[in-house]
């Protein structure tokens, strides 16, 4: 189960938001294939075992379109 | 399986689905910040009342926030927000706005309210421009930079807000950028905590008008521009004039304890009234 | 003085700006902010020294449009609030007035009014502002005004005007001139147990703004004040009545506009109050203000001469007393309306009364000087000549 959440349609698009993508140290998303209601592209998880936690994707999404479950396991790098 | 939302939402109105800011737009970073400072210092949002004015980012409360919300004239928050707080020293009020909100139509309310120290915490948005009525310069626009009022260039200086209110006498101010979001969220909880006014300026990006203006581009090189150039208040204290053209100054300018102005009416009326008669201080 | 240095119960002899002050604590006001401004400032001078000691909040700002603002957000932590100027300072509060109405907020505006335009006269009366208090703002709303010509007017009418802010959720403006601010005359405090106060209704607790009427009621829906949990939204941009912004609905649109309108005037006849002293057949003077003490004093020697005049006094401004108007012109032989300005009520009281009777303005001889009995007496021989 995943633990990261992304609510595809508050979110504003990788092509003129896409912070999440920018502020994420470990390169875990990447741009969706598919639109949202509204036309825009959202992210979607490509390496969930990348991800550290750092909870920066969740904290600097202007939208709160992203849920980082604090408790997901991370990888010890 | 529980539905999973996001752990803000127990502070947003249930309707409000949706924010309506452009796509990368700073403000939903400051909305977020403001709300984990809440829930961080374990205040409940009907402790709060949130002021703000005419702009973008005066959207960010109202009607975003499932609290209290003063929604007031351009420019007029802070003179708002100061009799909120009178007629209810209890609560804690928060004003929310622009630059061109808070600074120029407002500039004059900000500058009285920091020094009669009223208990406010004021977080301002710093986009640089006139973003809701389609770009205008700002007093805080960059000295040269195009706008649609300023075709041939800025000939102005830009305002350095920060300074300013530090100077008029505020205990608590601070600048961060979108960029250092839990830098923001640290410096408005002490705001929230200063007893006396708080100001945070918050450095944001507007990617749909000044991104455009100053060729900077979108969101994320915004906050690539934010990251490059910020320079802490105890380094910049030892660079020159001509080093920090430019620079985004960060940090806190003042962190200081003031007798604070709605405590001293409280103090006032309770002698008062303890007293045998009152006599006014001849 | 009393321990908290009001004047007590009793017969005094004061100025007007004072008995106001004293007025507006009878009242229960309990917040005032104001900006220094010739004729108003013992207003505001005087409330600095009788709020402390019953906690009420004082706060001198910085213009007058901080002080209009910090008593509109006062009034919504819940307190009884006023703010006092003159005409420039009514012309600087004017957006917020707007904001003040459009938000249906409970709030006092005194305005002792004195020569303009402009800088004009700080310290002569005029009546300047009867248009401005109505119409200064940009749009379509109702204020109340009301009109005092004494001191002993000026403490009851402003009680008045704080239970009229309460009873609609809208600005009360009390509107003398400097002449009845600065003149000094018998006020009689009544003991406080005779001076009936009212409360604005308050939410019902528990409820959130979607399950309540916040706004727009012609009945005066219950203020969700700040402070109790109420998650109240307050926005003076077109709202629904649970105070959502809403710029695309056209029904929302009209109502925002028209329902705060249809709660003041359904509700004319308790609001509107006027003297009337004539007989079938009388010139009647219709006059407001410290305007009023001339026209009865000119129906009093015009009686001994055996004219027959009588008048009509505006205690309320705004709403207009346009029935009470048109009943005057009806039993009337002439109206004859008598203003300390260039006639800025009259073409309101013509379009009421013109097709009853003729109907003719007459302003002092010198402008900034009330009018001479004598003189109005001449107009009115004038007249029926």
């Amino acid at each position: 189960m995943s633990g990261i959440t992304i609510f595809k349609n508050t979110c504003k698009g990788v092509e003129d938001c896409g912070i999440c993508i920018f502020v994420c140290p470990k390169d875990v998303y990447e741009p969706s294939e598919e639109m949202n209601e509204l036309g825009y592209v959202p992210p979607r998880v490509a390496h969930e075992d990348a991800c550290n936690v750092c909870m920066n994707c969740m904290i600097s999404c202007p939208d709160m379109a992203i849920v980082v479950d604090k408790k997901k396991d991370k990888v010890k790098t | 399986m529980s539905v999973i939302e996001h752990p803000l939402r127990k502070f947003t109105r249930p309707h409000v689905k949706k924010t309506t800011t452009c796509p990368g737009c700073g403000n939903g970073i400051v909305a977020q910040a403001i709300l984990r400072s809440i829930d961080e210092l374990g205040l409940n949002m009907d402790d709060f009342v949130f002021v703000s004015g005419i702009g973008c980012s005066a959207w960010i409360p109202s009607p975003l926030f499932a609290a209290d919300t003063l929604h007031t004239t351009h420019g007029r928050p802070v003179a708002f927000a100061t009799g909120v707080k009178l007629g209810r020293p209890e609560s804690n009020v928060m004003v929310a706005s622009g630059d061109g909100d808070l600074t120029a139509i407002g500039g004059n309310h900000l500058i009285h309210a920091a020094r009669r120290n009223i208990d406010l915490t004021v977080v301002l948005v710093n986009n640089g421009i006139y973003g809701m009525t389609g770009g205008q310069a700002a007093p805080t626009t960059p000295r040269g930079l195009t706008t649609i009022t300023s075709p041939y260039g800025s000939m102005e200086h830009a305002l350095n807000i920060s300074e300013m209110i530090t100077a008029a006498g505020a205990p608590y101010v601070a600048r961060w950028t979108t960029f250092h979001p839990r830098q923001l969220a640290r410096s408005i909880k002490k705001g929230i905590q200063k007893k006396g006014f708080a100001l945070i300026e918050a450095v944001s990006q507007c990617p749909v008008q000044f991104g455009r203006a100053s060729k900077i581009g979108k969101a994320v090189n915004m906050l690539q521009h934010f990251k490059d150039n910020s320079i802490r208040v105890s380094k910049a204290a030892e660079m020159s004039e001509a080093e920090l053209q430019g620079k985004i100054i960060v940090g806190e300018f003042a962190d200081k304890e003031k007798v604070e102005l709605s405590s001293q009416w409280i103090e006032l009326s309770k002698q008062m009234m303890e007293e045998e008669s009152c006599h006014v201080k001849s | 003085m009393s321990k908290d240095n009001r004047l007590p119960p009793g017969t005094h002899f004061m100025m007007g700006n004072f008995a106001l002050a004293e007025g507006a604590v009878a009242a229960g006001c309990n917040f005032v902010a104001g900006y220094p401004i010739t004729p108003a400032s013992e207003i505001v001078n005087r409330l600095s020294v009788l709020l402390p000691p019953i906690g009420g909040g004082f706060l001198q700002t910085e213009d007058e449009i901080s002080a209009i603002c910090s008593a509109i957000g006062a009034s919504w932590s819940g307190a009884k609030a006023m703010t006092a100027t003159s005409g420039p300072g009514i012309s600087l509060m004017q957006e917020n007035i707007g904001f003040a109405a459009a938000t249906e907020t409970p709030l006092v505006i005194v305005d002792v009014q004195r020569m303009g335009p402009s800088t004009g006269v700080p310290s002569v009366g005029l009546a300047g502002d009867v248009i401005q208090v109505a119409r200064g703002s940009h749009g379509d709303y109702q204020i109340i005004a009301l009109s005092p010509e004494s001191p002993q007017e000026m403490f009851d009418m402003v009680i008045r005007a704080f239970n009229l802010a309460e009873t609609y959720r809208v600005p009360v403006f009390v509107m003398p001139e400097a002449f009845t601010g600065h003149m000094r005359e018998q006020v009689v405090i009544p003991d406080p147990s005779e001076i009936k106060l009212t409360s604005r209704k308050i939410s019902e607790p528990g409820t959130d703004p979607l399950s309540r009427q916040d706004f727009q009621d012609p009945d005066v829906a219950a203020m969700p004040v700040f402070g109790h949990g109420f998650k109240s939204h307050v926005t003076s941009s077109c709202h629904d009545a649970h105070g959502m912004r809403n710029l695309s609905d056209p029904t929302t649109m009209h109502n925002f506009i028209t329902k705060p309108i249809e709660k003041i005037l359904k509700h004319r006849d308790d609001i509107v109050e006027t003297t009337a002293d004539y007989n079938e057949g009388d010139i009647v003077l219709m006059a407001y203000g410290s305007v009023s003490r001339s026209a009865k004093a000119a129906a009093t020697i015009a009686r001994k001469e055996g004219l027959n005049v009588g008048t009509l006094s505006l205690k309320t401004l705004w709403p207009l007393a346009d029935r009470e108007m048109a009943a005057a012109a009806q039993k009337a032989s002439r109206v004859i309306v008598l203003e300390n300005n260039t006639g800025q009520l009259f073409p309101y009281i013509k379009a009421e009364t013109a097709e009853f009777c003729p109907v003719d303005f007459m302003g002092p001889k010198i402008l900034g000087q009330i009018h001479d009995p004598a003189q109005v007496l001449s107009f009115i021989k004038e007249k029926v000549s």
